[in-house]
């Protein structure tokens, strides 16, 4: 029997809009849940979804997507790729299968509440394929380094972190519950799909997808490839709920879902993807900067994005283009120093070569950043492994959960952005934090930092210790140096030949 | 005599931490338990300067004999220890 061509059927077959007669529509679609801010259902309708597939379609092209991703992962079963690999990318597969994998089954449920409760039938759609999209990535993200537990346990941790409050798991937690479990279906369709997912995991999955190939980790290339196929399909979902937004009047809504999202997005980005690019990612494999990354394809494709829809630039998006200058090495020096609290073991990655290309890629690096590794390394050089070891916490930003940091040495600039709210002080890493947090404050007001909950006595004994107990951090799993200190001899030489 | 959470914001370090302090402690006692935190650690010694205390944002300095019950600071506070002459 010959089939219809699917442009012939689809649009008769998406028209699964109806008027309800048992209930009214208000309870069918509570505007809580569909966040359609007052626009009527008949407007949502002419929510066109750029990219159409149809059921069959789908089954068939997903099915060869993983046939392909688990074929490359059998065939090189017995390739030594996991020892042979350099101990910093190891690492960056910890940080991201802990970070990302079960905030994929986290994305699963918010693309459900679009398929429930998405005025628009287009949306309901593409939501239903990107549930099942978002399924596919927890599965396949869990399944791969279930692998490696037996070799190094750490591992574990890609199933483990988000059941723990290990602090870059709350982190990560708070974030994915702001965008999108804790929002309405518009509310994700720009947050999600728009925000997070076309901006920031569209690219980075893109990115580190050539960084494993560069690397040899042909396993996880074929895997990041495969999930970012989908991620570039249902991360157009936002884009058409924003058009219908604008067109009805509600603009300044849309842009402030935009602003927050753009900006939560960042501080993850930050964090995760800044020191694997910089640090962790060995020197020879290295292809561009964070910083060059960052302009090159978030900046411009965002600004080209926002500025299609017809949106803004966000109000604060020259102060965090400014970050790209320091914030992840901010971060950086904060993972490393306080590692133990890690269930990766982060590289160092400073060097006398790397800290020449650091120098490099971002001019004054020594002179600010340089001059805290200067005594770090000192203290290595000189046995006093103990002074590069943390005795009390960072403070953590409260809306981040990330610790607040930023430009140490000659360029010293480290503020503190407080706000004080019915009577409770909180501490924001920038005025873009402290500005989410005034969006909102019933909604974050009585969230509590690890800090925060290491001062109402919740963690015992009251120390390091008793936090890292705390976080559900085992020996054998609490991170340390990813090369066993190893880049310190690099130093040794000269610093005798100095003496002398 | 109590403990008393105050953040440190370190001149030259590059990240804000918790101080546990005692309400009793002077300014240079104060300063003394942020130094250990950073000095040595990741900011480099600086032995022909003394460490002062004032909060984030005010050009003058707490005396360094005032207690820290007597300076008005509250608890979880940022404050800055600047490297000075004297």
């Amino acid at each position: 029997m010959a089939l219809l061509d699917r442009a012939e059927w689809y649009d008769i077959a998406r028209a699964t809009n109806w008027t309800p007669k048992y209930v009214s529509q208000a309870e069918l679609f509570p505007d809580l849940m569909t966040g359609a801010q007052g626009v009527p259902m008949e407007k949502w309708e002419v929510y066109d979804e750029p990219y159409k597939t149809s059921y069959p379609e789908y089954v068939r092209i997903q099915r060869e997507k993983d046939a392909g991703a688990y074929s490359v992962k059998a065939a090189l079963e017995r390739s030594r790729i996991f020892e042979d690999a350099d101990p910093g990318w190891r690492s960056i597969l910890k940080s991201h299968y802990g970070a990302i994998a079960l905030g994929e089954y986290a994305a699963m449920s918010a693309e459900a509440r679009m398929v429930r409760f998405g005025q628009a039938p287009g949306m309901r759609n593409m939501a239903t394929f990107g549930m099942m999209d978002e399924n596919r990535h927890a599965q396949i993200q869990l399944f791969f380094p279930h692998e490696y537990c037996p070799k190094d346990r750490q591992f574990d941790w890609a199933h483990k972190a988000y059941h723990t409050n290990e602090w870059a798991a709350i982190a990560a937690r708070h974030a994915f519950d702001d965008l999108f479990m804790s929002r309405s279906a518009t509310d994700i369709a720009v947050m999600l799909t728009f925000a997070f997912e076309t901006g920031f995991t569209n690219m980075q999955f893109l990115g580190l997808a050539a960084d494993a190939a560069e690397t040899g980790d042909f396993t996880f290339a074929s895997l990041i490839s495969s999930i970012q196929t989908d991620e570039s399909r249902h991360a157009q979902i936002g884009g058409p709920a924003l058009q219908v937004l604008i067109a009805n009047g509600r603009k300044a809504e849309a842009q402030r879902l935009v602003d927050i999202a753009i900006a939560r997005a960042w501080r993850i980005f930050c964090i995760l993807t800044g020191p694997s690019m910089d640090y962790n990612t060995p020197l020879e494999h290295r292809k561009q900067s964070f910083k060059e990354f960052m302009q090159e394809w978030i900046v411009g494709q965002f600004e080209r994005s926002l500025i299609d829809l017809g949106l803004d630039l966000p109000w604060y998006w020259e102060k965090m283009i400014a970050e790209f200058d320091y914030q992840h090495h901010a971060y950086q020096m904060g993972l490393w120093f306080w590692r133990p609290t890690l269930w990766w073991n982060p590289a160092a990655g400073v060097t006398p070569e790397c800290r020449e290309w650091l120098e490099e890629k971002y001019p004054g690096w020594n002179a600010t950043f340089g001059k805290c590794w200067d005594v770090i390394t000192d203290n290595l050089l000189n046995g006093r492994p103990e002074l590069t070891a943390p005795e009390t916490l960072p403070i953590v930003c409260n809306m981040s959960q990330i610790p607040i940091c930023a430009v140490p040495g000659d360029g010293w600039n480290v503020k503190d952005y407080p706000l004080e709210h019915e009577g409770r002080l909180y501490h924001f890493n920038s005025e873009i934090d402290r500005w989410i947090f005034e969006q909102d404050p019933a909604r974050y007001r009585d969230h509590m930092t690890l800090v925060d909950r290491f001062l109402a006595g919740k963690i015992s004994p009251p120390n390091l210790l008793g936090a890292l107990i705390y976080m559900n951090l085992q020996p054998g799993e609490m991170g340390d140096d990813a090369h066993g200190y190893s880049w310190v001899e690099k130093f040794r030489e000269p610093a005798k030949a100095a003496a002398e | 005599m109590a403990l008393f959470p105050v953040i440190s914001n370190f001149q030259y370090d590059f990240v804000l931490q918790l101080l546990p302090v005692d309400t009793d402690n002077t300014m240079d006692e104060v300063a003394a338990a942020a130094a250990h935190h950073s000095v040595g650690r990741r900011v480099a010694p600086r032995p022909d300067k003394v460490v002062r205390v004032r909060r984030q944002g005010d050009e003058q300095f707490f005396p360094r004999d005032a207690r820290l019950h007597e300076t008005g600071i509250k608890p979880m506070e940022t404050l800055e220890f600047i490297f000075c002459d004297r």
